[in-house]
């Protein structure tokens, strides 16, 4: 841990200088050369709306689709670490069919492109599953407490068909990574504490639970947490089968007023300030974990 | 000869049962039909949902998140005179047959133009409106150009929105310009502002309000559309009732003017345009 810190060298400064002048350039045919009109005022009036009943400002479609798009990577990550544990699990699986069911699934998605996988699981295997629960009939014949509790946490009882197609899609899509980070962390359990836990006489599944999993879960959560991040990103992908989710909200706006530019530098924004906080928090947590770590192996120095 | 009788009497009374199960098996199908109608399931939802994509100005996103357009003053007053609730779903143009086809909503009413081809996976209704192609072109990259002939060469580029009925135009009268698809339609009046393509083909009015914004790069070279095509609804195959019910109702608001006068609204005036910016 001890090493100097280097000052500021003249090549730093030249670099810096050079890359200023890049950005600037960019800036300057963004705004001066291209032949474009620009109507920064249209993102305002697309965020917030005055609603003339109430004479209260309320979020308009881009902010609710920023909305969506949290609802939708919250509830997509929930059920992509309940299929990616599944799935992970099945992989480390001591029965051949279970090893093989979970290789076929991981493989079936990570070799074939997202923009396929989305409209195969939208139109052909979400929606024949969502058929068949009826959801929607059931929620309109549902209290209204119930229905404005489902509009809180997932979406608004008419658009709830597609919100769900949307989830099931990012998280089938998203298990199939996570699958694979839980079995890397748990293969990378060292052969001694399963040996050890064995000879202490517990069976397979408290071993899994009680040793493995535990010590599993530290190793997973940085790269979990990255794919948190990628859920949020990946989620703008499910705009192509008309999710009204930030993405879409924004191409329909740039349809209806053609400020296309100021919209995807928006966009773009948003989706930064979102993903930069989520990394900030995650790496708060590895720092939380790493702490923990060293204290063990301190304590266990110690203890030699 | 009595037993020939009673055998003619047999096939008779065989012949007359049959045809009665066929004719009550027949009202059975018919009644079927009616009651598996998409207008039924409307009925008994008692809302209308409409497969539509935002474009200028059949389907807009107004200042408060509502949309406005032709389409939408047609839906809406669709779904009123049948005594439903409206909800249009927005939807990606080159996934809204498909859309459709997997039941997503009940009818495209977005501006769709019959064509043979997609009459073949879904069924339309009468005409509604007409749209024709029309072309806008840069002036510096096209200067002089005053003809569809004109374009028809291998070094002129012509941006066109994918999926769109502008496609089939652009190949069959410009054949041999080569074509740039995008997937909206703001992405290639860009390419043509930056003067990347000599002109974008495009349903009226949107090529004639984009030359008239941009007067100083932009010029119309025709002043007509060079092509006419009928607008219809979209509904799924079989189910005869839907499509009738559509035919009626288009043929009511024609006769009444009302299409003409929502037509020349939106296509004719740009009254509506402080609704959006």
């Amino acid at each position: 841990m001890h090493y100097k810190l280097k000052r500021i060298t003249p090549l730093d400064c030249v670099v810096l200088l050079a890359l200023f002048l890049f950005a600037g350039f960019i800036c300057y045919r963004l705004f001066y050369s291209l032949n474009y009109r620009w109507n920064w005022s249209v993102i305002p009036t697309y965020m917030f709306r005055l609603n003339e009943n109430t004479g209260k400002w309320e979020p308009n479609i881009l902010l609710e689709g920023l909305f969506t798009t949290l609802r939708l990577s919250f509830w997509g990550m929930v059920l992509a670490i309940l299929i990616g544990f599944l799935f992970g699990l099945m992989r480390v699986s001591t029965r051949l069919f279970f090893r093989l069911a979970g290789r076929t699934y991981i493989e079936l998605i990570r070799n074939t492109p997202p923009l396929v996988l989305v409209f195969i699981f939208y139109y052909f295997i979400t929606d024949q599953i969502l058929v068949s629960f009826a959801i929607d009939e059931k929620i309109l014949s549902s209290p209204a407490w119930l229905q404005k509790f489902i509009s809180i946490f997932f979406a608004d009882p008419p658009s709830l068909n597609p919100f769900l197609s949307g989830v099931l899609t990012l998280a089938l899509f998203q298990g199939a990574y996570i699958a694979e980070i839980v079995r890397a962390g748990i293969q990378s359990i060292k052969q001694e504490q399963w040996e050890s836990a064995w000879s202490l006489g517990l069976n397979k599944w408290q071993v899994m639970r009680l040793i493995i999993l535990p010590e599993a879960i530290r190793i997973m959560l940085p790269p979990l947490g990255n794919e948190f991040i990628n859920t949020v990103k990946w989620s703008s992908i499910v705009s192509i089968i008309s999710i009204q989710e930030l993405t879409f909200q924004g191409l329909q706006v740039m349809a209806s007023t053609h400020a296309t530019i100021e919209l995807w530098i928006t966009i773009s924004v948003i989706y930064l300030l979102l993903c930069l906080t989520l990394s900030v928090i995650v790496a708060k947590i590895e720092r939380r974990l790493s702490r923990f770590d060293s204290f063990f192996q301190t304590g266990a120095a110690e203890g030699n | 000869m009595k037993s020939h009788l009673s055998r003619l009497y047999i096939t008779l009374f065989s012949l007359l049962f049959f045809s009665l199960a066929t004719l009550s098996y027949g009202a059975n199908i018919q009644q079927d039909i009616a009651k598996n109608s998409t207008i039924e399931k409307i009925k008994k939802r008692g809302v209308l949902r409409v497969g539509m994509d935002v474009f200028q100005p059949w389907a807009m996103r107004d200042k408060n998140g509502k949309f406005i357009g032709f389409e939408i003053d047609v839906a809406t007053r669709l779904a009123r005179d049948m005594g439903v609730k409206v909800q249009f779903v927005p939807t990606a143009w080159s996934g809204i047959i498909p859309a459709l086809l997997t039941g997503k909503f009940d009818v495209i009413i977005g501006g769709m133009s019959i064509t043979p081809k997609r009459a073949l996976s879904v069924n339309f209704s009468i005409p509604y409106d007409y749209t024709g192609m029309s072309i806008v072109a840069n002036k510096a990259k096209a200067a002089g150009f005053n003809s569809l002939e004109s374009f028809n060469s291998p070094d002129v580029q012509i941006a066109v929105k994918l999926g769109t009925t502008a496609v089939a135009a652009a190949r069959k009268f410009v054949p041999k310009a080569k074509l740039r698809m995008f997937d909206t339609e703001p992405q290639a009046y860009q390419e043509l502002r930056n003067g990347n393509v000599h002109a974008v083909i495009g349903s009226a009015p949107k090529p004639a309000q984009e030359a008239a914004d941009y007067s100083d790069t932009l010029f119309l070279p025709l002043d007509t559309t060079f092509t006419r095509e009928p607008i219809g609804f979209a509904v799924r195959k079989g189910d005869p009732d839907t499509l009738a019910y559509f035919n009626s109702w288009i043929t009511v608001v024609d006769m009444e003017g009302w299409l003409q006068e929502r037509h020349d609204y939106w296509f004719m005036t740009k009254d509506w345009a402080n609704l959006i910016k």
